[in-house]
């Protein structure tokens, strides 16, 4: 049982990790975009 | 741990904490799967049609493309090339950017199938 | 298939060697249409071709689960192919550009493509003594990673799909590889924009649209911290 509760305690955290991993990456991959199109807006392309 | 797998519905391999999450990566993974596969094959052929084929052969397009890369009408792609020659485009000067730290090419956006009128246009002459 | 979790049935040994035999067959034969499909679909040309045969696998696959054999978890069909398709993608553009860069196909294919979404492979194309893309930085990537991350990304997706022990951690370090490469590839495309963008076809949306599918590690990681070990077993 006691194994049981801290597995999940585990897995819970490692789930909260991966979650602001996707966060993380998905936000850095938006903010380029972003940036891009900015660039696109304001130059002659 | 296994256990808990085994006694809900859950796939082999996935426990109740991360059962939602599994669920969602493989609606992720579905759908960028899909759209690989659509791109896998629908790449060539609409590239194909964007750019002239099959009324310019794919040597033609090819040397079209080179012609407005380097910006000069004489150019032609050689098929086959030479197996150890120079790059094709080495020593080039007819090429039109602005040379900076950040260059910006000058060449003309190509519209659909606008290569075809364009090669027509320079034989015309 | 090594498994160290069995379903529990309530059949004789000769039942259930039957059975396992039946689902290694059916699991076989599933990959093998799926594996075909997903190398053609793979080198792009062929994609037409591999299209339907990945299909086939794919429908076999599903077949043999809903018959209630014993195959591949979904999940791990699904990371597995995605991230195969997605190395060999990437691995037989950037090999083209590397070696076949004065190939027919290549001149005309990969510049094409080049013109309409991303002009590092338009721009002074074939220019540099080393051949292929020449726009800043964008050689550098191809030499960097098409041997180490698409290359063993591909052979630890074949040794996932195995559900083999190695198969899944090679996939956790070539799949972090992935997020080194995306962040860095993207960092550079957007310092040099101008090169990237000016006057192609379909500027930023279409390079975005077009290569957003290829986030597969971003996807892939989530599940391989997360799924149970255990079921991957190199015995």
């Amino acid at each position: 049982m006691k194994n049981e509760q801290f597995i999940n305690r585990q897995d819970l955290k490692r789930k909260r990790a991966l979650i602001a991993f996707q966060i993380l990456m998905y936000g850095y991959l938006l903010t380029m975009f972003l940036v891009q199109m900015y660039m696109y807006s304001v130059r002659d392309w | 741990m296994s256990e808990k797998s085994l006694n809900s519905d859950l796939p082999m391999g996935t426990n109740a904490v991360f059962a939602n999450m599994h669920k969602w990566l493989q609606r992720g993974l579905m759908v960028c799967l899909t759209a690989l596969v659509l791109e896998g094959a629908l790449t060539m052929p609409l590239l194909a049609v964007w750019y002239g084929w099959p009324t310019l052969s794919f040597q033609e397009i090819c040397s079209e493309l080179q012609k407005i890369r380097f910006s000069d009408d004489s150019r032609e792609c050689i098929y086959p090339y030479p197996l150890f020659g120079p790059a094709e485009g080495a020593g080039q000067t007819t090429a039109k950017d602005q040379w900076g730290v950040q260059p910006v090419p000058e060449y003309k956006r190509i519209g659909y199938r606008e290569l075809i009128t364009i090669r027509n246009a320079r034989l015309a002459q | 298939m090594n498994q160290t979790t069995s379903p529990s049935l309530a059949t004789s040994t000769k039942g259930l060697d039957e059975h396992y035999d039946q689902s290694r067959k059916a699991q076989r034969q599933a990959d093998l249409w799926l594996m075909s499909g997903a190398i053609m679909l793979g080198t792009l040309v062929l994609g037409p071709i591999g299209f339907p045969v990945f299909l086939r696998g794919l429908s076999l696959q599903v077949k043999a689960q809903k018959a209630g054999l014993t195959v591949r978890p979904v999940l791990v069909t699904l990371v597995g192919y995605l991230v195969a398709i997605d190395a060999a993608l990437n691995s037989f553009g950037w090999a083209m550009d590397m070696i076949a860069h004065h190939s027919l196909m290549n001149r005309t294919i990969l510049t094409m493509w080049g013109n309409m979404f991303d002009a590092g492979y338009f721009w002074h194309y074939n220019e540099l003594w080393i051949g292929g893309a020449s726009a800043p930085g964008e050689k550098a990537w191809v030499f960097a990673l098409l041997p180490i991350v698409f290359s063993m990304r591909l052979a630890a997706a074949i040794g996932f799909l195995q559900m083999k022990r190695w198969g899944h951690q090679w996939m956790v370090v070539t799949c972090w590889f992935g997020v080194v490469a995306w962040v860095g590839y993207v960092a550079n495309m957007t310092i040099f924009a101008d090169v990237r963008y000016a006057n192609v076809v379909f500027p930023v949306v279409g390079w975005w649209l077009y290569d957003i599918f290829y986030i597969s590690p971003f996807l892939a990681i989530p599940y391989l911290h997360s799924v149970n070990r255990e079921i991957f077993s190199d015995s």
